[in-house]
């Protein structure tokens, strides 16, 4: 995630090139699990298993059969595997064991590595708010974490939302769950540096075996 | 009780009464062998006594058994033992020692299949011959085709008045509360394994609530409730209430090609389905008001059956919607059963109420060879479970769907096949 | 019967028969009205003592035909089988108690009922005789094989490791056939992931080491004929030297043809020499023998493979095969596998409907996904060529749109085509060829070359298959003693051939040792009875030689019927068709049938006393009627039934005697006739629905309802259905009241 976008657009040019029509080969080289996709047999277990079955315009199953078909670009650019909340019903009930759920977040990373994930999708934004505050102190914030997602609209928007939601931001505060402090105060793990090296080591790594540099 | 039976290292023990091992044997008889038959049921049968037709003829499995049954009785060389399972193997080709353990009947051969003792007893239990969905009296005949045709008194009535009712209600003193359990050896030259199959636990598959929703119910189950003298008398009908059951889902590969159960295809379950779908025409009526649903990853409708599967699709009752069912609920105000899930032709999302869902189950093993063999070789099993054909098997083969899940026309040329390979053993120790 | 016979009646008292009859009554009906030499009452007939006394006057009193008074025939089988005695059943159990009330008022019409099984038991042993062995039989244990391929071969493996000589005979220069010309076989056991060696060169070496097997090369059948147990065949070599060989049994293994792929020009066959079927895919891989697989055409490298499945199979269209050869799933995920393991950048895509691998096919399947072999669900309209590369246009079922994909080879997944010789039911020869599963052929040349009356080769049945068409008795053909295997039964891959071979091995010993004791094969197996003519009363008008089920009856050449008694499966389907009655068996004829027929008891008022003649199939409807009274579903007392070996036996002279007695009426029971029909005599039920058809001709001469007269098809498992027959025929009956002819 510490990329620029011109270097996203040449790391994609890059990976079009490379890989030429065969984007199933793209995705068994680049993508988490990727390698598995070629197992799906098209039962359909997936999509039906989905609890959010109906958000998707493409579902699982059909995305291997695009990767397959190599659609790359509707792909990678499609919001569908934003769109899994890791319930992992599909991994239990998949009869050929893809990690489907891996996989889903695996393309999603992929794409937003090559720049290609839907830029509004409030799917990605989430994630990308959750991981800079969990990344920067080692620790969720809950209570930052909700008001950026709150007010990443805007502050009207978030105002509305805030107001929708007070009775299960009550409740979470009653219950100790929410801590409003928590604004104030920085939190987190005692050597946050570390975590940082840690971090930074990891991307390269990644990087080097996914063939980004 | 240890008895020995008289048999010789020419003789051949077939292991299961069903349509494979009554094949294996009555084609070694039939040629002049020595033949021990052992069922562990009180009736000679297995699962086609169970089934209402057979597909594609969609003809009587009582027919062929009726043949089947006439030979038995006309060849002297074969001998049957019921209610006896096998516990120990040893030995190897032509001197094999069979450990066989035989339940009580509490009903000798003086029997007549009067039905005195039914008369007599009051008490019931669930029918095995209709898994368990109806109740029996508790001194029955298994079926109407039952061979030996004989009485069985259920242990949980022995030792009770009813027992003692029973006893005295027979003319012909046919009934012996004193029979014990007993172990017997017989001496073989080789051993056909037809120990079949048994459905898949459908409880396991844990969306499709087999175990929650009375509407929802197995293939094998289905095959019961068509026969008249079954649990539902005959009658297409919705177990949880008895209304019609017109509207039917039958959901393939329950149990098979599935990793998490089965992983391999169990083969028979598409005919076995498409078989099903014509029970709609034949209870409500060619232009009936009814439908069926296919749910199904692909149709194996090999060889000939593929004009069987042809002749289906032109049923308009029938329908197919390529899609494996994710999830069984039960639709609240109904509550009949909804099957969900995804058409992967087209991505169409839905949630279909049936009156009745049939999970067309896969195939397992009968029996666990593994806990029986002391001999000095062993036997090839698959991954699954089942015998393969190997020459390090020495004098020990498999017949029908206890080598592979298989039909009843191929598990009878397996049977047919497993009588030579155990007639060539048996006449290689009568050469030398 | 012979001079010293003596008829001993057995009435039995048990299962309340006591309670119900007047025994005595039983035991007076046998001996002064039926002559039955002794009679006699037990408490319990079937038990130790019961049977002991049976036994001993057997033994010691020359007892030679026993008559029993009991329960049916189907009960106590064992117990009542005295081997060397004949027996008559009297069913007195299921067929009158079990099935009549227990009340007051109807003990006279059951009473009634019961005499008349004991008048009809008691007529039926004076023309029964216990089989003596047919002369005629051969003893010659040698088991023919036709065809050298991988079923023929394992046939003759299967017979030769069980002691039995063996003759193969091959019509090619060597053994082998197109197993051999596979470059690697599905997988028959674990691991299910890999493909196998095709094993044919070790298998063939133990056909030709073997001390048990005679193999003929470039050899055809010129001539069959004989019988189980003694068949004489003609086997002429291309060198132009015929020898003739006795056999006992015949494995015809014949096999298979590939489909002509030059009928498929729209999937781009004959057009580019870069789209091949399957077999030329096998012979590519074979003779490149890793070198690496090239393109036909300029032997190019193969980057990309297309498998079409289903290419001229299941379909409708003309020309195309309309069933699925079941194999070829499996087989172009195996080709697809010679490609990734050469290449596994090679792009690999089998276009399929549905996935057709059964069993633990699914392993295989598996693992060629794993090797990258993509699977696409679709259906391939056209295969077009695109400069040096094909184009393949197939519509995409998954992502629901029509796609083109281009590719080096394609490979056409074709099936196959039985080699059954000719199809003795077509149009007589002079037409063109007839047709099968869409496709038409040219004329064939003869397999068996039979010389039997009805043709050469074994009947087809659909799609030109020399198939059984029985679901329990897969080897249950039309042609005693010959036992067709593999491909020629049915699509099948190598590893359904093997084992398929290897059953009718065992059907064709077992066929030789029948043939040597003289015992019948199946399904009457055991049944020592053969069918004798009297030749004098024979008018040579031939329906027996053309009715037999199963080919048995030639003429000679006279034109008399020869019966070729090993060779008849004992249905009585001759005895039925004989206008002359001159055909019986010595546990089987028109009298033994007849003779009971006539003493049944015609009361001579017919209020309440109507009389009805149900003749019934033994193997289904005869049972049904015993399961109904097990249930004690009861039925209509004025009915008489006779369980007959097969509908087909039913010789019009028993229902014109039984009208002319004064029954009221007579059905006809036997099972399923037409496509999927379930006789095991073929045409039993069938024949007697056209036979029926013609007497309502002599019913309307006679001045009689043609009602009098039904034929009803019924299944073993109508046993709710049959009393409901009965009671509505016999209420038909009522109403159109009794038979004119009563008491002439």
């Amino acid at each position: 995630m510490g990329q620029t976008v011109s270097a996203q657009g040449s790391a994609n040019q890059a990976m079009v090139d490379k890989y030429r029509n065969n984007f199933l080969r793209e995705v068994e080289a680049n993508v988490e699990e990727g390698d598995w996709v070629k197992m799906c047999m098209q039962c359909g277990v997936c999509s039906g298993s989905c609890p959010l079955g109906n958000a998707w315009e493409h579902p699982p199953q059909e995305l291997f059969m695009m990767i397959r078909a190599g659609q790359r670009e509707e792909v990678l650019r499609s919001e569908s595997m934003w769109m899994c909340t890791s319930c992992y019903n599909c991994i239990v009930r998949c009869p050929r064991g893809l990690p489907i759920t891996h996989i889903m977040h695996g393309l999603a990373n992929y794409a937003n590595r090559l720049g290609l994930a839907p830029k509004m999708s409030p799917t990605r934004r989430f994630a990308k708010i959750f991981w800079d505050n969990i990344s920067t102190t080692g620790r969720v914030n809950e209570t930052k974490l909700s008001i950026r997602l709150y007010f990443m609209d805007g502050f009207v928007k978030g105002l509305k939302t805030a107001f929708a939601m007070r009775k299960v931001g009550l409740g979470m505060l009653l219950t100790r769950r929410l801590n409003p402090f928590a604004l104030f105060a920085p939190g987190g793990i005692k050597n946050k540096r570390q975590l940082q090296q840690i971090l930074k080591r990891a991307y390269e790594i990644e990087d080097q075996r996914k063939g980004f540099q | 009780m240890m008895t020995e039976m008289v048999a010789s290292n020419e003789t051949i023990l077939v292991i299961g009464g069903g349509i494979s091992g009554m094949t294996a044997a009555l084609e070694a008889a039939e040629c002049g062998k020595e033949v021990i038959l052992i069922e562990k049921n009180p009736s000679l049968g297995g699962r086609i006594s169970q089934l209402y037709k057979y597909f594609p003829k969609l003809c009587r499995p009582s027919c062929g058994q009726e043949i089947n049954l006439r030979r038995i009785k006309a060849n002297r060389r074969l001998r049957v033992i019921t209610m006896a399972e096998i516990v120990k193997l040893s030995g190897s080709a032509g001197d094999y020692a069979a450990t066989i353990h035989i339940h009580p009947r509490y009903v000798n051969e003086n029997c007549t299949a009067c039905g005195a003792c039914a008369d007599a007893v009051v008490s019931e239990i669930r029918d095995p011959h209709n898994y368990g969905m109806s109740p029996v009296k508790a001194a029955y005949l298994p079926n109407n085709m039952a061979y030996p045709q004989r009485y069985v008194l259920d242990p949980s009535i022995i030792g009770t008045e009813e027992a003692e009712n029973a006893r005295a209600a027979c003319p012909v003193d046919a009934i012996d509360l004193d029979q014990k359990a007993q172990t017997i050896h017989i001496r073989c030259g080789a051993v056909i394994f037809a120990t079949g199959w048994r459905p898949y636990d459908a409880s396991r598959i844990e969306p499709y609530g087999y175990d929650r929703y009375p509407d929802v119910v197995t293939s094998a189950e289905l095959e019961r409730m068509m026969d008249p003298f079954g649990p539902t008398g005959g009658k297409l009908v919705r177990p949880s209430n008895g209304e019609d059951a017109r509207n039917i889902a039958f959901i393939q590969c329950a149990g098979s090609r599935d990793r998490n159960h089965l992983p391999h295809c169990s083969r028979i379950c598409c005919m076995a389905s498409l078989k099903q779908s014509t029970y709609l025409s034949e209870q409500f009526g060619e232009d009936a008001d009814a439908s069926a649903t296919i749910y199904y990853i692909d149709i194996r409708t090999i060889d000939r059956f593929e004009d069987f599967e042809q002749k289906v699709r032109q049923d308009r009752k029938v329908r197919f919607v390529k899609s494996k069912v994710a999830s069984i609920a039960q639709d609240p105000e109904s509550g009949k059963p909804v099957c969900r899930g995804v058409d992967t032709h087209g991505y169409d999302r839905y949630e279909n109420v049936h009156d009745l869902v049939v999970l067309a189950v896969g195939m397992e093993p009968g029996l666990d060879l593994g806990s029986i063999l002391d001999t000095g070789h062993g036997v090839a099993l698959d991954t699954g479970g089942f015998i393969e054909l190997d020459d390090a098997n020495d004098g020990v083969f498999g017949a029908g769907c206890a080598t592979n899940p298989l039909d009843v026309n191929r598990s009878v040329q397996s049977a047919t096949a497993a009588a030579l390979r155990a007639i060539q053993v048996v006449n290689r120790v009568s050469a030398s | 019967m012979p001079a010293e016979s003596k008829t001993a009646t057995y009435i039995c008292r048990g299962c309340t028969l006591g309670e119900r009859l007047d025994t005595d009554h039983l035991v007076q009906v046998a001996q002064s009205e039926c002559g039955s030499h002794l009679a006699k009452s037990h408490d319990y007939l079937c038990g130790r003592h019961g049977v002991e006394l049976i036994q001993n006057d057997i033994d010691n009193e020359g007892v030679t035909h026993v008559v029993i008074g009991a329960c049916s025939r189907r009960s106590k089988t064992e117990a009542f089988g005295f081997g060397t005695v004949a027996v008559a059943r009297a069913n007195l159990r299921e067929g009158v108690i079990w099935s009549q009330p227990d009340l007051a008022e109807t003990r006279e019409a059951t009473q009634e009922m019961a005499d008349d099984y004991v008048r009809m038991a008691c007529a039926e042993i004076k023309f029964m005789q216990q089989p003596a062995v047919n002369r005629e039989r051969g003893a010659n244990r040698r088991i023919l094989v036709v065809g050298g391929g991988v079923s023929g071969i394992s046939a003759a493996l299967g017979a030769a490791r069980a002691g039995y000589e063996v003759l193969l005979v091959e019509k090619t220069d060597a053994l082998g056939g197109w197993a051999s010309t596979f470059h690697r076989k599905l997988p028959d056991r674990e691991p299910y992931a890999r493909f196998r060696e095709n094993g044919m060169d070790d298998l063939i070496n133990q056909v030709e080491t073997s001390t048990h097997i005679t193999v003929f090369l470039n050899a055809t059948l010129s001539r069959t004929s004989g019988a189980p147990g003694q068949f004489s065949v003609d086997i002429a070599t291309r060198g132009g030297t015929a020898s003739t060989e006795n056999v006992g049994a015949i494995i015809q293994a014949t096999g298979f043809s590939r489909y002509d792929a030059r009928q498929l020009p729209e999937l781009g066959y004959g057009k580019s020499a870069d789209v091949v079927d399957q077999a030329q895919l096998e012979e590519m891989a074979r003779k490149s023998n890793g070198r690496g697989l090239v393109r036909p055409s300029d032997g190019g490298a193969v980057e990309s493979v297309v498998f079409v499945q289903c290419a001229g199979q299941r379909s409708d269209k003309p020309g195309h095969l309309s069933y699925c050869s079941g194999y070829c799933c499996n087989v172009s995920i195996k080709q697809a596998m010679y490609f990734k393991d050469q290449n596994p950048q090679t792009d690999t895509n089998i276009v399929y409907t549905d996935l057709r691998a059964p069993g633990n096919g699914e392993d295989f399947y598996r693992a060629a996904q794993l090797k990258g072999v993509a699977f696409t669900n679709g259906s391939v309209d056209q295969v077009t060529v695109d400069g040096d590369r094909l184009a393949i246009q197939f519509r995409d079922e998954i992502l629901d749109r029509e796609e083109v994909i281009h590719a080096d080879l394609v490979v056409l997944a074709t099936g196959q085509v039985p080699n059954s010789g000719i199809d003795i039911s077509a149009e007589p020869a002079g037409e063109a060829g007839s047709v099968h599963g869409g496709q038409a052929r040219v004329p064939v040349d003869s397999i068996l070359n039979l010389d039997y009356r009805q043709g050469p080769d074994i009947p087809h049945l659909k799609h030109g298959f020399s198939d059984s068409h029985f679901i329990c008795f897969p080897y249950e053909t039309q042609r005693t003693g010959i036992y067709a295997c593999g491909p020629v039964r049915r699509p099948m891959d190598i590893a359904q051939s093997v084992e398929d071979a290897t059953g009718a091995a065992m059907k064709a010993i077992q066929a030789v040792e029948g043939a040597a004791s003289g015992r019948a094969a199946h399904p009457r197996s055991g049944d020592l009875s053969y069918p004798s003519f009297r030749r004098e009363g024979c008018t040579q008008c031939k329906r027996c030689t053309v009715e037999c089920p199963f080919g048995a009856i030639d003429e000679d050449e006279n034109r008399y019927p020869v019966f070729n008694e090993s060779r008849c499966r004992r249905c009585g389907t001759c005895m039925g068709a004989c206008p002359v009655r001159v055909i019986s068996f010595e546990n089987y004829s028109v009298d033994s049938v007849g003779q009971q027929i006539k003493a049944i008891a015609i009361p001579d008022e017919f209020e309440d006393k109507s009389r009805i003649l149900i003749l019934a199939c033994e193997n289904d409807a005869y049972p049904a009627m015993d399961m109904a009274a097990q249930n004690r579903f009861e039925y209509n007392a004025f009915v008489r039934v006779i369980p007959i070996r097969c509908l087909g036996s039913v010789n019009q002279i028993w229902v014109t005697d039984a009208l002319n007695a004064g029954f009221d009426g007579v059905m006809l029971m036997g099972c399923k006739k037409g496509e999927d029909y379930q006789c095991h005599f073929v045409r039993g039920s069938e024949l007697a629905h056209e036979r029926m058809g013609k007497i309502a001709d002599t019913l309307s001469q006679l001045q009689l309802e043609t009602e009098r007269v039904e034929v009803h098809e019924v299944e073993i498992t109508d046993i709710h259905r049959v009393p409901q027959l009965i009671n509505d025929y016999a209420a038909t009956v009522d109403g159109i009241g009794p038979n004119p002819f009563r008491g002439f």
